[in-house]
C-alpha cells in the first residue's frame, strides 16, 4: 500500500479485519494471553519472592535449609538497620550520579556514532566498527590491570576527577560502550532512510537530521539503552572494587559487599540492602517504559 | 541547525563539567596516592558485623592513644583482595596494610612492594613465638616473615546433640574414633526424613581440600615430603583416610554432598545433619541447634592423634614510603598486643592468635558466655602441629588433591588408583613440568 | 499492489556515494559523529587487548614485577593443555544450548506482551527485574531451586514420576543447570530488545496481512519475524559474545566443578591467573584465543545475517 491510499478502510473492511484478527470468539472474560503470562511471570519473579522474604525474616530464621519462604516473625527493622550499617544514603548518591552521568553521555556518544556507522559511507569505516566491536570480546579480568593504569595516568595528567579513587574514574571509562554503538546502529538500520533523504535534499546538515528526525523515531531503542546502561553501571561491582580507595567514594554494590563476610554473611541485611538497591533500577525502568510505546509518527510509515 | 548543534554540545559538555565536579566534591579518599603521607595510613579488610564494630573500636582507640596518625580502612571482600592488591600494586598504588588469606602467603612474597617484617617482629615487647606455631609458619616464607597473624582457626566436630538423643548415642568424647564417627553418620541417616549423618563440600577448591589433609594427617600421614619435592600421600595413611570419607558418601550414603559451598552450614542449621566438621565461624550460624563442640577424632593405631589443621590469615604490610612504612608496623603490631586480641577475640567470637590471651585464667569462661562451646576451638589449636606445605605450587597441588577428593566422593573413582594419579601429577608439578 | 508485502533487502546502506569532494565532506563527518565514542573505546577497551596480547608472550605472573618474554611458549602450552580443550568444547556447549533457548524464550515471552491487555506494565517490569537481581542472588536461589535433596526441581521431578536427578553434583548434569540459571537471567534482556523491536513494525502492515486473509501464524512468520530478523541479529551476535565469555555464575556457584564439568575458559582463565598459577601470561593467551573465537564466531553471524536480515530502506 503505497501512502495515498493509507487511508483508513471501509468501515466494512474494518470490520472483517478486526474479526479475524480477534481469532475465534473468546470464552473468557479476559484475555487468553495471561494464562501464559501469568506462570511465566511466576518463574520470573521467584527469586524476587526469595528475596523478599528474606529481607523481612529474623537472621535464625535466615538460616534454613532449604529456605522457608512463610516466616514466623518478620522483621522490618531489617531495613533500618542496613541503611545504618554503612553510610548508604552515600553509596546510593555516588551510583546515582555515576549510572545518570554514564547513561546521558552514552546516549549522546553512541547515537552519533551508531549513525555514521549505519549511514555514513567513510574510508575505515569497517575496519573502526570491526575494532569496536573486537573490545567486547576480551573478558574484564584481562584487562582490568591495563585500564586501571591508564586510568591513573589520566588521573595525573589529565583531569583528577577521574583518576584512581574518584567516582570520575567510574564513569570515563564506561561513557561510551561498543554495545551502545552496535546497539543503535543496528536500529538506525531498520529505519526508513527517505525521511533522512528527504531532509537531506531539502538542505538540512547531517547533525540536524538525527536530532531532528532520526533520535525521535529511535525513543524506543533509546529508552531500552538507557535502561540497560543504567543497569549495567547501578550493578557494576568488580571495576569499581579495583578503582574505589575510600569508603566515601564507594557505590552501592560496593556498599551491599560489606555484609558479605569471608565465612559469614548477614543474610537478613544483604537482602535488605538488595530491595532497596532494585528500586531505582525498576523506577528507571517504568520511567523508560513509557517510550516503548509506539511513537506516532511510526504507525504512520509506510516505506516500502 | 546550529542551535541543534549547541545543544548536544552544551549537554555533553554539562554532563563531563558535572561528572568531574561532583566526583572531586565526592572522592574525599582517605590516603593520598603522594608517599610519605606520615601520618596517615590505609588498611584494608574484610571485616563485617560483630567484627567489624570491634575493628572499628580499636581503630578509634588507638588514633585517640596516638595523635597525628590517621587510620583509615576500607572494606573489601577477603576473596577479592589479591585481585585488588595485584592491581593496585602494578599501578603503583597499594594500600599501607592488607588482610590475606594464608594460602595464598607464598604467592604475596612474590610482590615487589610487600615489607620484610623478620627484623621487626624480632624485636623485644613482640613475643613472636607467642603466636601459634601454625600462623608463625603461615607468615613465613623461605625465612622470610611476610605478615603478622590477623586470624588463627582450626576444625573440629560440631554435631547436634538433639538428634543424637533422638538416636540414642552417646555423645563423641575427646578420645573418640573416625571409625565411631562414621558409625554414628550411619546412625544419624534417616532418608525418610532427609536427615544426613555428616556433610562434606565438594567444590574441589581449598575447601574440599583441607577438610580430607586434617584425616590424612590424623591418619598419619603427610602430604608432601620434608623437602616439598615429591607427594607423599599416596600411602597407607592416605588410603584410610579417603576410604573413611567413600565409605560415609559412597556406600552408607550418610554424607550430604555440598558442591556449592553455601548449603551445608543452614541444612545444619536446620537439624538436618548430625556432625560437621568445620570451624569456630560457623558457631554463630546455628542460633537454632543445641550444638556440641569435640575435637577431631583419632586413627586407631596411627601416631596422628587428634590432629587438626588451621587456616592462618595475614596482615601483610606494603611499601609506601619509610615513614609511612613505619607507621603501619606501629599500627598492626599494637593491635596484635596481648591486649587488643583479647579485647577482639571476647567481641566476635574469634580465636585469639596469641597463646598467651589463650592460656589467661578465666578466658575461656568469658568466650563461652558470648558463643557457647567455642573453647573447645581454642584448646584445639594444641592439636595443631603442623601446616601445608608453603610453596608457591601449592594452589596447583591443591587442584589435584581436590579433583581426587571429589572424584571419590562421587563414586567416579577408587580411592586406590586416584591416589596414584594425583600423586604422580603432583610430582610432575613439583618438578616444574606440570 | 496487494498486501503481500515486498521487503527489499537492502545491501548498501549509505546516504551518498564516497566519491568526490561530496564522499570527503561525508568522511570527515562520519569521523566527526565517530570520534568522541572512538576515543573512549579506544583507550579503554582497544588498548588493554593490546597490552593483554603483549602479555600473552610473556611469563607474568601479576606478582613480580619483573616477567621476560618467552615468546610463543604460552601459545604452544594452551595447544597441549587438556583442560583448554574441555574448556573449549564446555563453552561451546553451554553457547549453543543457552543463544537458542534465550531467544526463543524472549521472542515467545515478547509477542506475548506486546499486546494492549491489562497489567502489561507489570508483566515488563518482571522481565527486566529479572536483569536487575544481583548475580549471587540468582545463584543462590537456583543453587537451592536444583539441590538434589532438598529442592523445589526434584520434588515435582518426583511428583512426576522422573527419577530424581543429582543436578550440580553430576559432571554430566552441572552444565545444564547453568544453561536454564543464565537463560532465566537474560530471557529478561531478550524481551526488552524484541519489544523495542516489535514496536517498530508498523501496525498497518499487519492489518493488511491480516485483510488479505493470512492467518495469524502465517502473519507472524512472513511479516513480523523478517521484520525482526535485525533484532534477531543482533540479540544471536550480543548473546553469543557474552556466552562465550560465562564466568559469574560459574563462579559464584560451582566454581568450575564438579570435575571441572562447568570449567568454562573465562573461569579457566581466572583460575589461571589468580587463583591457582599465577601465570597472567598464559591466561592472557587463553583469553586471545577466546577472542578469536569469538571474532571468527561473530563474523559467521554477521555474514549469515546479512543474507537473512532485512533492513527497510
Amino acid at each position: 500500500m503505497t501512502a495515498a491510499t493509507a487511508s483508513k478502510p471501509t468501515e466494512s473492511v474494518a470490520v472483517r479485519a478486526r474479526t479475524t484478527m480477534a481469532g475465534p470468539r473468546r470464552r473468557l472474560p479476559f484475555s487468553p494471553w495471561h494464562l501464559v503470562l501469568i506462570p511465566a511471570t511466576i518463574v520470573l519473579l521467584f527469586p524476587f519472592v526469595w528475596l523478599i522474604v528474606t529481607s523481612i525474616e529474623t537472621p535464625a530464621e535466615a538460616l534454613r535449609f532449604p529456605p522457608d519462604l512463610t516466616p514466623h516473625v518478620i522483621r522490618l527493622q531489617n531495613y533500618p538497620d542496613a541503611l545504618a550499617a554503612a553510610p548508604f544514603g552515600r553509596f546510593f548518591l555516588n551510583s546515582a550520579i555515576v549510572a545518570v552521568t554514564t547513561v546521558i553521555c552514552n546516549l549522546v556518544l553512541c547515537a552519533a556514532a551508531g549513525y555514521a556507522f549505519a549511514r555514513f559511507r567513510f574510508l575505515g569505516r569497517t575496519a573502526l566498527f570491526i575494532v569496536m566491536m573486537a573490545t567486547l570480546m576480551v573478558p574484564f579480568q584481562v584487562t582490568m590491570i591495563p585500564q586501571f593504569i591508564i586510568i591513573k595516568w589520566i588521573g595525573v595528567n589529565l583531569l583528577a576527577g577521574a583518576g584512581i579513587g574518584h567516582i570520575g574514574a567510574l564513569i570515563v571509562p564506561n561513557a561510551a560502550t561498543a554495545f551502545g554503538v552496535f546497539f543503535l546502529r543496528q536500529f538506525f538500520r531498520t529505519l526508513p532512510i527517505e525521511y533522512e533523504e528527504a531532509a537531506l535534499v531539502d538542505g538540512a546538515n547531517r547533525l540536524s537530521v538525527l536530532w531532528r528526525i532520526v533520535l525521535p523515531l529511535s525513543a524506543p531503542a533509546l529508552a531500552t539503552l538507557a535502561a540497560l546502561t543504567f543497569l549495567d553501571s547501578w550493578n557494576n561491582f568488580l571495576w569499581p572494587l579495583i578503582a574505589i580507595n575510600s569508603t566515601a567514594a564507594s557505590t552501592l554494590p560496593l556498599g551491599l559487599a560489606t555484609f558479605q563476610g569471608a565465612h559469614s554473611t548477614e543474610w537478613t541485611l544483604l537482602m535488605a540492602g538488595n530491595v532497596m538497591s532494585l528500586a531505582p533500577m525498576m523506577l528507571v525502568f517504568l520511567i523508560a517504559q513509557r517510550y516503548f510505546v509506539r511513537s506516532v509518527a511510526a504507525t504512520g510509515l509506510t516505506g516500502i | 541547525m546550529g542551535t541543534n548543534r549547541s545543544y548536544i554540545g552544551v549537554l555533553c559538555a554539562l554532563a563531563m563539567i558535572g561528572a568531574s565536579a561532583l566526583a572531586a566534591c565526592g572522592s574525599g579518599s582517605g590516603a593520598t596516592t603522594a608517599s610519605g603521607g606520615g601520618g596517615s595510613i590505609q588498611i584494608w579488610e574484610g571485616y563485617t558485623g560483630a567484627e567489624a564494630k570491634a575493628f572499628a573500636q580499636l581503630v578509634t582507640r588507638y588514633e585517640a592513644t596516638h595523635p597525628g596518625v590517621k587510620v583509615s580502612s576500607l572494606f573489601v571482600n577477603n576473596d577479592y583482595t589479591l585481585q585488588k592488591v595485584q592491581t593496585a600494586v602494578a599501578g603503583g598504588n597499594p594500600p599501607d596494610i592488607a588482610y590475606l588469606y594464608g594460602s595464598w602467603a607464598p604467592n604475596v612474597a612474590k610482590l615487589a612492594d610487600v615489607v620484610t617484617l623478620t627484623n621487626v617482629v624480632r624485636q623485644p615487647g613482640v613475643h613472636w613465638s607467642d603466636f601459634w606455631v601454625g600462623e608463625r609458619d603461615v607468615a613465613t616464607v623461605d625465612g622470610r616473615v611476610i605478615g603478622i597473624p590477623a586470624l588463627v582457626d582450626n576444625l573440629a566436630v560440631v554435631y547436634n546433640k538433639t538428634l543424637f538423643a533422638k538416636a540414642h548415642l552417646s555423645l563423641p568424647g575427646p578420645d573418640w574414633t573416625w571409625p565411631q564417627f562414621v558409625a554414628d553418620a550411619a546412625k544419624l541417616t534417616d532418608p525418610a526424613i532427609k536427615q544426613f549423618g555428616t556433610a562434606y563440600v565438594t567444590p574441589g577448591s581449598e575447601d574440599t581440600v583441607w577438610h580430607w589433609e586434617a584425616l590424612l594427617w590424623a591418619a598419619g600421614g603427610e602430604i608432601l615430603n620434608s623437602a616439598n619435592t615429591k607427594a607423599a600421600f599416596d600411602s597407607k595413611a592416605g588410603l584410610t583416610s579417603l576410604n573413611t570419607l567413600r565409605t560415609m558418601a559412597v556406600t552408607d550414603h550418610s554424607m550430604y554432598l555440598d558442591p556449592t559451598d553455601s548449603a551445608y552450614a543452614n541444612l545444619f542449621n536446620s537439624g538436618k545433619i548430625g556432625m560437621l566438621v568445620t570451624g569456630p565461624w560457623d558457631l554463630s550460624g546455628f542460633p537454632n541447634v543445641h550444638y556440641g563442640v569435640q575435637i577431631m577424632p583419632s586413627f586407631p593405631g596411627t601416631d596422628g592423634g587428634h590432629q587438626t589443621i588451621s587456616g592462618p590469615d595475614n596482615w601483610v604490610v606494603f611499601n609506601n614510603g619509610t615513614s609511612r612504612v613505619k607507621t603501619a608496623e606501629d599500627f598492626i603490631l599494637w593491635l596484635t598486643a596481648p591486649a587488643q586480641v583479647k579485647y577482639f577475640s571476647l567481641k566476635t567470637g574469634d580465636l585469639p592468635i596469641r597463646q598467651s590471651v589463650a592460656d589467661a585464667a578465666g578466658f575461656d569462661a568469658q568466650m563461652n558466655a558470648s558463643l557457647p562451646e567455642v573453647s573447645t576451638f581454642t584448646s584445639n589449636l594444641g592439636n595443631v602441629r603442623q601446616a601445608r606445605p608453603q610453596i608457591a605450587t601449592y594452589p596447583q597441588i591443591s587442584q589435584v588433591i581436590g579433583t581426587m577428593v571429589v572424584s571419590v566422593l562421587l563414586g567416579k573413582a577408587q580411592p586406590g588408583p586416584a591416589l596414584a594419579a594425583a600423586s604422580a601429577k603432583v610430582d610432575q608439578i613439583l618438578a616444574g613440568s606440570g | 499492489m496487494t498486501a503481500s508485502v515486498a521487503l527489499r533487502r537492502s545491501r548498501r546502506q549509505g546516504l551518498s556515494s564516497p566519491r568526490g569532494r561530496r564522499g570527503r565532506v561525508e568522511s570527515l563527518t562520519g569521523w566527526a559523529f565517530v570520534t568522541p565514542a572512538t576515543v573512549i573505546i579506544g583507550l579503554f577497551g582497544a588498548a588493554p587487548i593490546i597490552w593483554s596480547l603483549i602479555l600473552s608472550f610473556t611469563n607474568d605472573n601479576g606478582l613480580s614485577s619483573t616477567s621476560a618474554f618467552i615468546g610463543v611458549r604460552n601459545y604452544r602450552a594452551l595447544a597441549h593443555d587438556p583442560v583448554v580443550t574441555q574448556a573449549i568444547e564446555h563453552t561451546v556447549v553451554y553457547t549453543t544450548l543457552f543463544v537458542p533457548g534465550t531467544m526463543l524464550v524472549g521472542l515467545f515471552l515478547a509477542v506475548a506482551m506486546n499486546r494492549k491487555i491489562r497489567f502489561m506494565w507489570f508483566y515488563r517490569t518482571a522481565a527486566y527485574a529479572t536483569m536487575a537481581i544481583s548475580t549471587i542472588s540468582e545463584a543462590l536461589v537456583f543453587i537451592w531451586l536444583f539441590d538434589p535433596s532438598f529442592g523445589i526441581v526434584n520434588y515435582f521431578f518426583s511428583l512426576l514420576g522422573i527419577p530424581q536427578q543429582e543436578f550440580l553434583n553430576s559432571p554430566s548434569e552441572a552444565l545444564q543447570v547453568i544453561v536454564v540459571m543464565t537463560i532465566w537471567g537474560w530471557s529478561g534482556f531478550a524481551v526488552v530488545i524484541y519489544l523495542a523491536a516489535l514496536q517498530g513494525i508498523p501496525q498497518d502492515l499487519v492489518e493488511a496481512a491480516a485483510i488479505d486473509g493470512a492467518g495469524r501464524w502465517a502473519t507472524f512468520r512472513r511479516i513480523t519475524l523478517p521484520l525482526l530478523s535485525p533484532a534477531s541479529l543482533f540479540l544471536a551476535v550480543w548473546l553469543t559474545i557474552n556466552a562465550l565469555q560465562l564466568f559469574d555464575e560459574v563462579y559464584l556457584s560451582t566454581k568450575g566443578g564438579p570435575l571441572g564439568a562447568t570449567t568454562v575458559l573465562v573461569y579457566y582463565l581466572f583460575d589461571q591467573a589468580f587463583q591457582t598459577n599465577f601465570n597472567f601470561g598464559y591466561a592472557s593467551a587463553i583469553a586471545y584465543l577466546l577472542f578469536v573465537v569469538i571474532l571468527v564466531v561473530t563474523a559467521i553471524q554477521f555474514r549469515i545475517g546479512r543474507r537473512f536480515t532485512f533492513y527497510r530502506s
